[in-house]
């Protein structure tokens, strides 16, 4: 390549420049959740915090008086992001399975309506989702919050699931089928093992969507305690309150971190399931 | 062989048969009972409705605020169109030139992690008009400050900001692996021809990048019409009603003010069919370009 | 032992129990409230007393309030809401209208010690509707003046001894604003944040000039009225034409502390935090910008949610609570900064001595409250984005109280 070795480096350092300036909104977040609370409206603007406390941590993790309990809040979304991807990836799998490796009566149908369905915008089943969940008694319940968030997630990994088996060769299954295996034993102890790279980019991508949902949370659960983080962090910050700064970005922080862990450990995985989603798609 | 795919068939629904009930149930569903409500006057708390016809969307028609979402959102979804395109592209090939290429695409992609309300709280504390830091430095630098989330001029181009900040990742990792995918030989034999850099990238590397062009223009109109996070957290509609979105006129209209959830239905369905339009009309684009 | 003697040792053992002496199980109450300022910290240290004195436990939930009513609406009717609600008293007409509060009769009120005599008579009318009782107030959040020393005495606001001077009219209150204003500087604002769509400050204006949402037979709209329009043009002027105002959505609160406001009009509930934040500031009664110096208030109010049946020993725990709080009331006032709307605090010395809590207590006479109608709540989510883009100078004030005007008509019952 003829590009010189002093072009990279300066590219290099322009791009290192505008990383910094990219990640200076989450800098600012941390430095302020980390702040003594009269420092925090201060200018010009300090970006190292000294004296350095926890008692934003503390407050939004453990103190009752918040208003939406940030701790429980974090527990909630936990619980309700692992639910999701458990029963995303094992209906997904369970559902493109057939539809790459089967033929049977009216697999072309069920395919289009699953994958068509990803043009539904969530919004548009909003209110009647609402009044369903509401009539099955499932409002402010871990259920009302995980089989709708996976719902959500199904057709997008039953597309992914199906590419993926389609591409995978089918001499083990055949095999297999030929020594007597039913499907479901093929299913689990041949397509599945081999499946794993897909399926931890299904997994990481419902978890993503089902910890950061928003709308729907906001209007699917009626008891704060219920509340998962992203709307315990949104209500934190209100029309008319004196609320300070300072634990609304401690609880930013701490709702950035499960995914920061996720990404740091599994940053090929992620990519991976994007390169795959993206390019088939 | 008919026996075999009878077979199959029965063995194929078992395994459909639990994600196609969370798909009927939770999807299928409601969207058509969408539609049925949308023709009526529920409401929240009345027990009982009645089939009002056409009703709830001709109303639609007079509400100007919803036009004005309307309107909104199409300017949204349309100048976040560019950005969303060029900055994750333009990144996308400074990265690839550039040295610890893995480093960089990890930076930029970490705010893609995060939650839209805690993108939304991060900019709107860097964003306040008196004691920000973005208009700190903005001042010191001679600039003059704006409050950008409330001058109905910028407030927009602000969340326009705001979502590209938070996107470009995702969007830099697709078009990464969409060059890794442009063979060598193409740019060797454009070099050898004596191509220069910009001429390289209108013959070879944008044609070939299309499908991949396309797949992000898809993703980020559809869910472009349904902003809302965003402009929950840092504007509220607002200045006035220049920030307000469709999906938010619709949550206010069910969960806010009167919990019409006929009225909502009417204009989600409206958001729907634009949507299903839209879509159809990139899939036949899309279709006629995947050829080269 | 025979059969008799078991029977007698049974029958003699059942009447002993629960033995003498050792309490019932207190029954816990579910209790939604807004208070997510600083207010909040000193509702629950007070809800800790009264736990360890009662043994009550109180299950408090807190939402913001713009989010909080629509949760009670939806939660009432499903059966799923709390056994005790602070409200708004301008919440108590619609909610009372809706069917999701029960009636409180004025006898069971008595005899529980709460009389109308020993209450300030806005606080005590608000929480009636059409000639029902739903809710007993509590205290009086109101408007004051704050005026920041340091910022004032920089622009030579201050009298001889340091004290800031206080406004007297519109014209001086102008006046002084523009001599704080500077590039990032403000002299005067309405409003804790997101000024431009603070109904609360815009309703206090249109009062001192005599006007309302609704006119005074509550049949239609009256912004669009005159007196409303001379509010509204000020309204448009405060950041736009005399530019003595912060942007729309500025953090005035945070403005305030780093010395970048003036003068500033907002809610009494922000002072204690002013001072765990140790800002010099003042506090004077709101100025009389337009006919009178009206003082726009909104009394809290407990409020029984109506529970689909009435579960006895959790309504009796509520009314203790609310009998407890209500006499501890100066207790909150002092920490919290809310006047007590009931009167017995009111000669408390530790209240009177505080120079902030005595300037609050001496707006009494001036307060008012909003409109006792079914759609006031409805009016004011209308009146925000309006007032907001007349503050942002988007829409001129005539045509945008007119249209708002429209709006409001066009609500439906």
């Amino acid at each position: 390549m003829r590009r010189s070795r002093v072009q990279t480096l300066v590219l290099t350092l322009a791009l290192g420049a505008l990383a910094v300036l990219w990640l200076a909104p989450i800098v600012w977040v941390m430095v302020t959740s980390l702040k003594v609370t009269a420092d925090i409206v201060r200018l010009p603007p300090e970006w190292i915090p000294w004296p350095m406390t926890a008692e934003h941590y503390r407050e939004v993790l453990f103190s009752s008086s918040r208003t939406a309990r940030i701790g429980r809040a974090f527990a909630n979304s936990l619980v309700i992001a692992l639910g999701a991807v458990v029963i995303v990836v094992l209906t997904a799998a369970m559902a493109a399975y057939p539809l790459a490796r089967m033929r049977f009566a009216g697999r072309d149908v069920v395919f289009t309506l699953v994958v068509g369905s990803l043009m539904i915008p969530n919004a548009v089943v909003l209110v009647p989702q609402y009044v369903l969940v509401q009539r099955l008694g499932w409002l402010s319940t871990y259920q009302g919050l995980i089989v709708p968030e996976a719902a959500m997630t199904f057709a997008f990994g039953v597309f992914l699931l199906r590419q993926f088996f389609l591409t995978m060769p089918g001499d083990l299954e055949e095999a297999a089928r030929i020594d007597g295996a039913n499907a479901w034993q093929i299913f689990t102890r041949i397509v599945l093992p081999l499946s794993q790279p897909v399926l931890a980019a299904l997994a990481i991508f419902a978890f993503r969507s089902a910890w950061n949902d928003f709308l729907w949370p906001l209007i699917a659960v009626n008891k704060p305690e219920m509340f998962p983080l992203p709307v315990a962090l949104a209500l934190l910050r209100s029309a008319y309150s004196s609320e300070s700064y300072g634990p609304i970005m401690a609880g930013a922080a701490l709702s950035a971190l499960p995914l920061l862990v996720v990404f740091i450990v599994a940053n090929q995985r992620i990519v991976e399931g994007v390169r795959v989603s993206g390019l088939k798609g | 062989m008919r026996r075999r795919r009878r077979r199959q068939t029965g063995t194929a629904y078992l395994f459909l048969l639990p994600g196609l009930l969370l798909f009927v149930v939770f999807r299928l569903y409601p969207l058509l009972e969408g539609l049925r409500m949308s023709f009526t006057n529920a409401r929240l708390g009345r027990a009982t409705y009645q089939y009002v016809g056409l009703a709830n969307y001709t109303r639609l028609a007079e509400d100007t605020r919803f036009g004005v979402s309307l309107w909104n959102t199409a300017f949204y979804t349309v100048a976040s169109t560019l950005p969303i395109l060029a900055v994750p592209l333009g990144l996308a090939l400074a990265l690839n030139r550039g040295a610890l290429r893995n480093v960089l695409r990890g930076v930029f992609f970490f705010p893609f992690t995060l939650s839209v309300v805690t993108v939304g709280l991060a900019w709107l504390w860097l964003l306040d008009p008196v004691v920000g830091p973005f208009n700190y430095y903005l001042r010191a630098l001679g600039v003059p400050a704006r409050s950008w989330l409330a001058d109905p001029a910028t407030a927009m181009w602000a969340i326009i900001g705001t979502t590209v900040w938070w996107v470009t990742g995702y969007y830099l990792v697709v078009y990464l692996a969409g060059l890794q995918d442009i063979p060598r030989e193409l740019y060797e034999a454009a070099a050898l021809d004596g191509a220069g850099g910009w001429r390289t990238f209108w013959t070879i590397t944008l044609p070939l990048l299309r499908p991949v062009l396309l797949f992000v223009v898809v993703t980020h109109v559809i869910g472009s019409f349904q902003i809302f996070g965003q402009v929950f957290v840092l504007t509220m509609g607002g200045p006035g009603d220049a920030t307000r979105t469709v999906v938010q006129h619709l949550y206010e209209t069910a969960f806010q003010n009167f919990f019409q959830f006929g009225a909502a239905s009417a204009m989600a369905w409206v958001l729907f069919a634009i949507i299903m339009v839209f879509s159809i009309l990139q899939f036949r684009l899309l279709r006629g370009h995947t050829e080269y | 032992m025979n059969r008799r003697a078991f029977l007698a040792g049974a029958a003699a053992a059942t009447a002993a129990w629960p033995p003498r002496g050792a309490a019932q199980p207190k029954p816990s109450i579910t209790y939604w409230n807004g208070l997510t300022g600083a207010d909040g910290k000193v509702m629950d240290e007070l809800i800790e007393r009264f736990t360890r004195e009662t043994g009550i436990r109180i299950e408090q939930q807190r939402l913001p309030w713009a989010e909080l009513y629509p949760k009670l609406q939806v939660s009432v009717p499903a059966g799923e809401g709390p056994d005790l609600a602070l409200i708004h008293t301008v919440e108590v007409p619609h909610f009372a209208n809706d069917g999701v509060l029960e009636t409180i009769d004025d006898a069971t009120a008595a005899a529980k010690g709460f009389r109308g005599d020993d209450y300030l008579p806005a606080t005590w009318q608000g929480g009636t509707f059409q000639g029902k009782r739903y809710s007993l107030p509590l205290d009086v959040p109101q408007h004051v003046l704050y005026l920041n020393v340091k910022v004032m005495k920089d622009a030579g606001l201050t009298g001889a001894d340091g004290k800031p001077k206080v406004p007297a009219s519109r014209d001086e209150l102008v006046s002084m604003a523009k001599k704080m204003t500077k590039a990032d500087s403000f002299g005067f604002a309405i409003g804790t944040s997101n000024p431009g769509r603070y109904t609360w400050g815009f309703h206090n204006l249109l009062w001192q000039n005599g006007a309302n949402i609704y006119t005074a037979d509550l049949k239609r709209a009256g912004v669009g009225d005159p007196a409303a329009l001379e509010a509204a043009e000020f309204w448009a002027g405060l950041a736009g034409g005399l530019g003595i105002a912060p942007p729309a959505n500025a953090n005035c609160r945070d403005a305030f502390i780093a010395n970048r406001l003036g003068m500033w009009i907002a809610g009494s509930w922000n002072f204690t935090g002013l001072r765990e934040a140790k800002i010099d500031f003042t506090a004077a009664p709101v100025p009389k910008l337009f006919k009178q110096p009206v003082v726009w208030s909104m009394p809290h109010q407990y409020a029984f949610p109506k529970p689909k049946s009435v579960d006895r020993a959790k309504r009796d725990a509520a009314w203790t609570h609310i009998r407890w709080m209500t006499d501890h009331v100066a207790e909150w006032t002092l920490k919290a900064g809310q006047v007590s709307a009931s009167r017995k605090a009111h000669t408390d010395p530790r209240i009177t001595g505080d120079p902030v809590l005595k300037t609050l207590l001496g707006q009494a006479p001036n307060w008012q409250v909003g409109q006792p109608t079914p759609k006031w709540v409805a009016a004011e989510n209308l009146t925000r984005p309006v007032i907001e883009s007349v503050y942002t100078g988007q829409k001129p004030a005539k045509a945008a109280m007119e249209d708002l005007a429209r709006q409001i008509n066009a609500l439906p019952d």
